[in-house]
């Protein structure tokens, strides 16, 4: 599908339109009756260490539609070494794909050699960010690509942090040549937790280094939300997405939703409402 | 804050456990962690604190589905708790942190009916193993027609890298297979020796329950052992007509995809 307009992309990365996440229990109806889905996102780590059905599904759907990489694992900010296995498998999967990028999360997983599979907070520090700045420039190497990286949503903030978030963001993106996949979701989730203006966050982020957006649903315990991805997109994000495109152009979008899965046809509808705003956000934009 | 992540219990008792206690006095918490307008920084660490336990859950859940439905939620819940602290995950994926749990089981004096479900956590591995193993196309069933008459004593047969012989003391397939049914009314737990095959066909996996006789053939031939002698010690535990039953498992096996290829020697 064309772009509906150009992107200001500095990798020429395209704009795929709107995504899903490839998730198994929508396998059999993706694979049966191959609905129009611009583009689909896959967790890389679960398709690396099988030989089995996930891999002979993933292959039958990138040889029908535009595939990204998504993964989970990279642990890109800890003080452990890189992985070099996982970082081969990685591209290995990419290749196979022919993935149009690869992403990550900002965040480590863990240290001492473990691996907690959660997206932990980094100390945004000077010290940090040149530590990640190095590791995604070796990243990007050993993949031959620039590396992608998700804000994470956060629960908790180090006190030894001298910057907030989006500058550590734009800094590193600046510094490592890297790109964003700005998850508007995980910006308003964190905002909330942290108490600052999610507007400010989105309007420092280099509108040329945004490469993906994800949205998703959250679960708002009153004292902190969590990101669940577990239901519907609230208007509120849906208003901070619109506001980013504004910014940006349109760029790939996809929808996460990875828990209490509905039927594949009410995610879908769900994404495509991300078109309505793509519109608005455009119209502002020119408006302005 | 990987220290205290890690710990079971509720985030406060996690911030007074010794490994955590290592790591950081939990009088200095407030000095590394800032609070929110809601939250104290021990209830922030204690976000990611209560998450961790149940994705190490969820995991093992996912791999040992039959082991969980037999313990019950609560003795399940524990034992991985225990599992997780001695065998933390150390790899970018979820698919290796099961992989010690059926020893860690047999190994737990705790657990109820400890030699069945380490049987049955042995049968789940597999399936595991089975369920992600490389793929190997099957060796087409019309071909043992065309395998010459004098090449069978010295044919070694090679199954798919899918495939799993296990034995086991306890009728865990039959279990397993009444969990997948939801029937409530489950097979005897008793001691019985039992014989299974596990292997993967059109992306699916596949169980099959063998007789000792089976088993021992079915082995043989997996091991490489050349196909006259496997027949030669099969044999020997048959009556009847050996050679018949012999072939009659070996065409099925061969139908159901169990052999990758087989080498005659020429």
């Amino acid at each position: 599908m064309k772009p509906e307009i150009q992107n200001h992309n500095r990798w020429g990365l395209p704009d795929l339109g709107i995504g899903l996440g490839l998730r198994t229990v929508h396998y059999p109806h993706i694979l049966e009756q191959k609905p129009a889905v611009d583009f689909f996102e896959i967790l890389s780590e679960n398709y690396m260490d099988t030989g089995g059905r996930p891999l002979w599904v993933l292959d039958q759907v990138a040889e029908r539609y535009p595939v990204v990489l998504h993964g989970v694992s990279m642990n890109i900010g800890s003080t452990d070494p890189l992985d070099r296995e996982h970082l081969a498998k990685l591209k290995s999967l990419a290749t196979r794909t022919r993935a149009a990028w690869v992403s990550d999360h900002l965040c480590w997983t863990g240290v001492a050699g473990r691996n907690t599979h959660d997206l932990l907070p980094m100390p945004l520090t000077e010290e940090a960010l040149r530590h990640v700045v190095q590791r995604v420039k070796q990243v990007s190497e050993i993949l031959e690509r620039p590396l992608i990286l998700e804000n994470a949503s956060t629960y908790a903030e180090f006190a030894s942090s001298s910057m907030p978030e989006w500058e550590f963001f734009a800094r590193l993106m600046a510094d490592a040549d890297c790109g964003m996949l700005l998850d508007v979701n995980n910006v308003y989730v964190s905002a909330f937790n942290h108490g600052f203006d999610p507007g400010l966050y989105l309007d420092a982020i280099d509108p040329t280094r945004v490469t993906q957006y994800h949205l998703a649903g959250h679960t708002n315990k009153g004292t902190h939300i969590i990101d669940t991805h577990n239901d519907f997109v609230i208007g509120a994000v849906w208003d901070l997405y619109r506001h980013a495109v504004a910014r940006t152009g349109n760029v790939a979008t996809l929808l996460e939703w990875d828990a209490d899965i509905p039927e594949f046809d009410v995610v879908h509808a769900e994404a495509l409402k991300a078109r309505a705003y793509r519109h608005e956000g455009r119209a502002v934009a020119a408006a302005s | 804050m990987q220290a205290v992540i890690e710990q079971p219990g509720t985030v406060d008792e996690a911030v007074e456990a010794e490994a955590a206690r290592a790591e950081l006095d939990p009088a200095e918490i407030d000095r590394v962690i800032l609070p929110s307008k809601t939250l104290t920084p021990v209830e922030r660490v204690g976000v990611y604190q209560g998450m961790y336990l149940l994705r190490m859950i969820e995991a093992l859940e996912g791999d040992y589905p039959a082991v969980a439905h037999l313990l019950g939620d609560e003795a399940f819940t524990t034992l991985v708790t225990r599992y997780v602290a001695v065998h933390p995950s150390v790899s970018y994926t979820f698919n290796r942190l099961g992989r010690g749990f059926p020893e860690f089981v047999r190994a737990s004096r705790t657990v109820r009916k400890r030699a069945f479900a380490a049987d049955l956590a042995r049968l789940e591995l597999a399936i595991t193993e089975v369920f992600d193993a490389p793929q190997s196309s099957a060796w087409p069933a019309g071909e043992i027609a065309r395998i010459p008459q004098d090449a069978w004593v010295e044919a070694v047969f090679h199954p798919i890298a899918a495939f799993r012989l296990c034995v086991f003391g306890h009728p865990v397939n039959a279990y397993l297979q009444s969990v997948k049914d939801d029937h409530h009314d489950h097979p005897d737990t008793a001691r019985k020796a039992t014989w299974v095959a596990v292997w993967r066909k059109n992306y699916e996996v596949w169980r099959l329950d063998l007789t000792k006789p089976a088993f021992d053939f079915l082995g043989a031939l997996a091991k490489g052992r050349p196909f006259g002698k496997a027949v030669a010690a099969a044999a020997k535990g048959l009556q009847g007509d050996p050679g018949q039953q012999l072939f009659r498992w070996l065409r099925d096996w061969v139908a159901e995809g169990m052999f990758a290829s087989v080498d005659v020697g020429r």
